[in-house]
């Protein structure tokens, strides 16, 4: 009955929030008001330059302080209060911007466009998480980002998610870096920042279907955790493949596994490996041959998928806004619409030749065509590397968190034995 | 009872947790769909905020017709238009003003060394020509008399009229009214925003701001973007003004309209708007009385501006003969109309 109200007042507090963004301005206001001066040109206030590096610095603190508290303190208390801080901080006082998983893009466009270089602080926000989870696992998921606090803070009656379903889903998340990546590198644009659903709660303000989109995603939250995070984050999947190198990383017991089985529902993100014996015998043979299958059909399935995203130029091609200006201005000169748009009437203004813009767009198009062979390959790559690691199998004898999938979130503590043995231990050296 | 209300208690919150991630999954879907990732959809706001205007214009309100043939200028572009005592004609167009008769004979080419803005003659013969920032007189066979001193990158002469020994001046990019003497001597500056005198000051979004001298010794300006025609003393003072912005014929819409006006014989004056293209007649006092020519009569599709560059151009000039014959410069074509008043009956 508690858990209801708790639910019910957390989606008053979604309702209310969303309301409140969505009650800003729609309409733009009169473009000319008596004695309305145009503002001279400035230049950008010296203070924003120290906000940028001081916004490093806390990033720099904050992932510090979240390894320290992931790894030696053990509080989850202390990773929740440190969540909040990067919510109001990264979120609410800095809009959500600089954020990491945007950065991706800067790194991306940089190494694609010579002429585009990347702030200092944004390098900075791209690499410390990551330079992190190699060492210490995802202590950015758990305590810095600020869409994961958002999520992680209306989490209140978390449901489990099958493995199959989860693992399915997570493919989305390896759909939609590559082609953050693809948009990046030919300049279209930068996908993540434009469709991140938690800005406009950040901003108060934003594209009503986003809003409606992040209003869904922090519902879902409510039930299932940290869904962006775990089936949509792009920067979610780098910080998982670093993570599962990294040389320390969250461990649910302090100490050797008793195997009680107290953990094995604790965490909301289903990153809880249970111990698995040794493969059966009858299963060893086909599960050889099932893997020697895929291994054969791995080049073929990335072939394929290469082959289909390079044929889906024509589609993908039409984010770039020259693309679409020249697609529009074809259908205008040859009569196939009547109307004009203001893109059409402001190139036409310029006195550009339409040949010329035709020779950009379909030059445009065919680094499409290149750039959709590696989209598309990089996804069949993921999706048959999902499906090999599913003929793997792997043995536990502990119960361990997911090297890749755990966020460091620091629930499964409290449920460990061990953990409370070594709090007493700890009270009592105090006392 | 009991049981049963367990069971449907059980039941029931796994359903609504069910049903209302599905809800938002399904929410989400369709937000996802209807996400405008080109751009093509606009704004997505209704047509309650579409920028309708009444564009057609009652052919019982039309009081005057087209005589003769267009005159053709021979200017790529065009900008001013001023009538003599005699009836000749003066378009100021690309670097130079050309005469013309009546007819439309070229008489005679004034080369300048700039790109004309505005135009007028004086009662003298004496040609004055406003060249982007500053004014240039020349006498009818072309030879320039003087130029007077520039008034700085940002000034822009849009408009000058000259009564007796005074010679006043629009700057739309200063936005002021500049009172010289005809030797060029800077007197006053006339409407800059004083509150204390109630002078609210002109706002010129496009470069179009015109003056006319009328015979009250009143000086008639055009605050564009107040869509108003204000009446100022030699001394600066704002006596009145007319006009009110309105999407109906009685008044001027658009960010900034009338552009230019010109006065007849009875005192009424001519205003000329540009964007919905409309020559339209007021009385001495500002009441409307009827139009001159539509965008029908220009024969350009009558339309409401959408990129900068449409917004600041377009604007056409008209001047009024002794006849009170209107003339009107069509900046588009480059043409010349002469309008004249439909006879009663």
């Amino acid at each position: 009955m508690i858990r209801i109200g708790y639910i019910i007042i957390g989606i008053a507090v979604l309702c209310f929030s969303s309301g409140a963004a969505s009650a800003l301005e729609r309409f733009p206001p009169p473009e000319f008001e008596g004695g309305y001066e145009f503002p001279s040109t400035t230049t950008p206030h010296p203070q924003q330059d120290i906000y940028e590096y001081m916004d490093t610095v806390v990033l720099l603190a904050a992932l510090s302080l979240a390894s320290y508290l992931v790894l030696r303190k053990r509080s989850r208390r202390a990773i929740f209060i440190l969540m909040v801080f990067s919510l109001l901080y990264f979120g609410f006082w800095r809009k959500g911007c600089v954020c990491p998983i945007g950065a991706t893009q800067n790194i991306v466009l940089s190494i694609f466009d010579h002429s585009y270089a990347v702030p200092v602080a944004v390098a900075f926000f791209f690499l410390l998480p990551l330079v992190f989870a190699l060492f210490f696992g995802r202590v950015f998921c758990a305590a810095v980002c600020p869409l994961g606090a958002i999520q992680d803070l209306v989490l209140l009656r978390p449901v489990s998610v099958p493995s199959w379903l989860e693992s399915g889903l997570r493919l989305f998340a390896y759909v939609y870096l590559a082609a953050a990546v693809l948009f990046a590198a030919t300049g279209s644009a930068f996908l993540i920042c434009r469709y991140d659903p938690f800005v406009a709660f950040f901003r108060l303000n934003g594209n009503l279907n986003v809003l409606i989109i992040g209003t869904c995603l922090l519902v879902i939250s409510v039930f299932i955790g940290r869904p962006y995070c775990r089936f949509i984050c792009p920067y979610g999947i780098l910080l998982r493949q670093l993570s599962r190198l990294s040389k320390w990383r969250v461990t649910i017991t302090p100490d050797e596994c008793v195997q009680c089985r107290l953990c094995e529902d604790s965490c909301p993100y289903g990153a809880i490996r249970r111990p698995s014996v040794s493969w059966p015998e009858t299963e060893y043979g086909r599960g050889k041959k099932r893997l020697a299958i895929l291994l054969v059909l791995l080049p073929i399935l990335i072939i394929l998928c290469g082959w289909s995203g390079s044929g889906l130029r024509k589609v993908t091609s039409r984010m770039h806004p020259t693309v679409r200006l020249a697609e529009r201005i074809y259908l205008e000169d040859t009569g196939k619409v009547e109307d004009t748009t203001d893109a059409s009437l402001a190139f036409r203004a310029t006195g550009k030749e339409t040949e010329a813009l035709y020779r950009e767009a379909l030059n445009i198009r065919a680094n499409f065509g290149l750039g959709g062979w590696f989209f598309g390959g990089f996804v069949g790559l993921m999706i048959g590397l999902k499906l090999i690691t599913v003929s793997i199998w792997r043995q536990r004898t502990d119960y361990e968190a997911g090297r890749a999938s755990c966020l460091a979130c620091g629930r499964c503590f409290k449920y460990c034995p061990m953990e409370h043995a070594r709090l007493n231990k700890t009270k009592e050296a105090l006392v | 009872m009991y049981k049963l209300k367990c069971r449907l208690g059980i039941i029931n919150i796994k359903y609504f947790i069910g049903i209302l991630i599905g809800m938002a999954v399904f929410i989400a879907v369709v937000a996802i769909i209807r996400l405008d990732i080109t751009g093509d959809k606009g704004s997505g706001l209704g047509n309650e905020y579409l920028y309708e205007i009444d564009l057609s214009v009652d052919p019982n309100l039309i009081l005057y017709e087209e005589s003769g043939e267009s005159m053709k200028t021979g200017f790529a572009s065009t900008h001013a238009i001023a009538l003599d005592s005699q009836g000749l004609m003066y378009i100021a167009g690309d670097k130079a003003v050309r005469i013309f008769t009546e007819s439309g004979k070229l008489l005679d080419e004034i080369v300048l060394p700039g790109v004309p803005r505005s135009l007028t003659v004086a009662d003298d013969g004496k040609i004055y020509v406003g060249i982007i920032n500053h004014i240039a007189v020349y006498n009818r066979q072309g030879k320039q008399l003087a130029s007077w001193e520039s008034l700085g990158d940002r000034a822009l002469l849009t408009s000058i009229a000259v009564s007796g020994s005074d010679v006043f001046a629009a700057d739309a990019g200063n936005r002021i009214v500049l009172h010289y003497d005809t030797n060029g001597n800077l007197i006053n500056r006339i409407g800059g925003k004083d509150e204390d005198r109630n002078i609210p000051g002109f706002i010129i979004p496009s470069p179009y701001f015109d003056l006319v001298m009328r015979r009250d010794q009143l000086l008639r300006v055009v605050n564009p973007g107040l869509h108003k025609i204000e009446a100022y003393t030699f001394d600066g003072d704002l006596e009145f003004s007319w006009g009110k912005y309105s999407t109906s014929i009685e008044g001027f819409c658009g960010c900034c309209n009338p552009i230019n006006i010109a006065v007849l014989g009875d005192d009424s004056f001519v205003t000329c708007e540009k964007g919905l293209a409309r020559i339209k007649i007021y009385d001495p006092e500002g009441a409307f009385v009827g139009v001159v020519a539509g965008p029908e009569q220009f024969g350009v599709t009558a339309h409401v501006c959408t990129t900068p560059e449409q917004c600041q151009s377009g604007g056409f000039d008209v001047a009024v003969d002794a006849q009170d014959r209107i003339f009107v410069l069509d900046t588009i074509k480059n043409v010349v109309k002469i309008f004249t008043r439909k006879k009663a009956g």
